[in-house]
């Protein structure tokens, strides 16, 4: 399966297989391939699988995408085609060998032993450094910036609650009636704890069934559900509208 | 720390060597007075691994019931925002567990790296504090969903959070078992820290890998879903694991809120105490 390769001057932050899903590409969290960087569009470009070839659409980005150094719209990309968007590159890799890290991809890091059967072994200092290191290049430079971490609000729009709007600040966010409850119902049948909300490492917010099984945007959810600004949650006859603020 | 008395806890925990090792480097440890349940696996080989898994769920289980008795006992490490007291000290303890582990590792006379794992949780009322290091698991059953609530600080576990690699190049790589994190290896370590709704009917599991390389998430439900007690399914999950290789140490702890009439009887008691108590301020 062909692969996008996001890199960032001769680092490689990211490989996304481009399968029968397309992979949308910009700044906004919500894409496949998120590029934090303010020459990038919130939503840029995709990248998607028509009929065989691998096709790239630009969705009329303010400062373009390139292909080999044209700006491009709407072009059909083949294994070793360079994307510029912004400052980062895009590679595309026919390469069938997604574990890139551990042989090396030519980057010539040393792979870790293969341990013994069974035999549980941790990274020594430096090779673990070394991956720390690449994750955390992934962290600056392609995900949401820590100086710049968005917190998760929930607007009260339909139903009893003690206030109308409730900043997600905690980890773990339920609603319900008991003593525990950041979004306490009022209602006088209203469950312990309707539903719960966590903030994940990756700050962003799952929400989850308790008592009752919430719906986002009026589907029922079926496992816990990351939730996007402008989410509409409704559960235990509250409506709660999720949005993002700086 | 009066909340903590209101949650009745049922458990069961169980360890086994498995059917290949020689000694067993996991260890546990309960602590139901103070609603507390940890685990660890070792490593090192010899007897070192079973020295640091030790070492971690004593050190954990002090800690934690130093700071209970004294409300002035310093978090170690840095605050962690967002989340309870309760959570801070259980992170603050892995950390203090950490700096034994590694003190003891730099003492080794045989010149063996030694590590572990260890996953920790701690209730109030419904409030579960979740801290981990390395790849020992926490999972909750909900109705027919089976979550782990930790991920594991396992080389292949980050590859996939990046989408270098499919579960499937996950499951079948041989590096499924190298750590990037664990306790001991340096003086100071970063510990993932989380809190998570526990309900009636939940059923929470701590288990070493030896569980989950040998039996599957399906598996692992469906068990907990037909037993029971949580002991007979402490053992009942060790035994399938066996059955199924048992190529490493299997360790578990199986977690359920009580169907607490303790509570009901409470909640009566406590509301005979306010009429009495009323009654009592009225006379005055």
């Amino acid at each position: 399966m062909p692969k996008l390769v996001l890199k960032f001057e001769n680092s490689i932050l990211k490989e996304v297989p481009v399968g029968a899903k397309e992979v949308s590409i910009g700044r906004s969290p919500e894409n496949g391939i998120v590029i934090d960087n303010p020459a990038v569009s919130h939503f840029h470009a995709r990248v998607f699988n028509e009929e065989g070839r691998i096709m790239l659409e630009d969705f009329g980005s303010l400062n373009g995408t390139f292909v080999n150094g044209q700006r491009v719209k709407m072009v059909s990309l083949k294994a070793g085609d360079s994307v510029a968007i912004g400052k980062h590159t895009i590679v595309i890799s026919d390469s069938r060998d997604l574990d890139g890290f551990a042989n090396g991809s030519g980057n010539g890091k040393p792979v870790p032993p293969a341990p013994k059967l069974n035999e549980t072994v941790m990274l020594d200092t430096k090779a673990r450094r070394d991956f720390l290191q690449k994750v955390a290049a992934v962290g600056e430079s392609a995900q949401v910036a820590p100086a710049r971490i968005k917190v998760g609000t929930l607007i009260v729009r339909k139903g009893r609650t003690d206030q109308r709007e409730y900043m997600l600040n905690d980890k773990l966010t339920v609603i319900g009636k008991s003593a525990m409850a950041t979004v306490k119902l009022k209602a006088w049948f209203a469950p312990k704890a309707a539903a719960q909300i966590n903030r994940r490492d990756d700050q962003s917010y799952y929400i989850g069934a308790a008592d009752k099984t919430p719906s986002v945007n009026g589907q029922p959810i079926t496992q816990p559900t990351k939730l996007s600004s402008g989410d509409v949650i409704t559960v235990a006859g509250i409506e709660l509208e999720f949005v993002y603020r700086d | 720390m009066g909340a903590e008395a209101d949650m009745e806890l049922e458990f069961g925990a169980h360890s086994d060597v498995g059917c290949v090792r020689e000694n067993n480097e996991d260890s546990y440890r309960v602590a139901p007075e103070m609603n507390l349940f940890v685990l660890s696996d070792g490593m090192g080989g010899l007897d070192c691994g079973e020295v640091a898994s030790r070492m971690a769920v004593d050190t954990i289980v002090e800690h934690c019931r130093k700071g209970r008795t004294s409300d002035s006992l310093p978090l170690t490490g840095p605050r962690i925002d967002g989340v309870s007291e309760m959570t801070n000290r259980l992170a603050s303890a892995v950390r203090v567990a950490n700096r034994a582990v590694n003190s003891a590792a730099m003492q080794n006379s045989t010149g063996r790296p030694m590590g572990a794992t260890v996953c920790v949780v701690q209730f109030a009322d419904e409030r579960m504090s979740v801290a981990h290091v390395g790849d020992s698991r926490v999972y909750r059953l909900r109705g027919d969903e089976f979550e782990q609530l930790t991920h594991d600080h396992s080389f292949v576990a980050e590859q996939m959070r990046q989408g270098r690699m499919t579960a499937q190049e996950a499951d079948s790589s041989k590096l499924h078992n190298v750590l990037i994190r664990a306790l001991g290896v340096d003086p100071e370590v970063e510990v993932d820290a989380s809190e998570e709704l526990v309900l009636e009917g939940d059923t929470v599991l701590l288990c070493s890998d030896g569980l989950t390389r040998e039996l599957t998430d399906a598996q692992i439900a469906a068990l907990l879903h037909e037993t029971e007690d949580p002991q007979e399914a402490a053992n009942r999950l060790i035994d399938l694991a066996k059955q199924a290789g048992g190529g490493d140490n299997i360790t578990v702890i199986v977690l359920r809120p009580a169907a607490r009439p303790v509570g009901a009887l409470g909640r009566v008691s406590r509301l005979g105490k306010w009429i009495k108590d009323s009654a009592e301020r009225h006379k005055r």
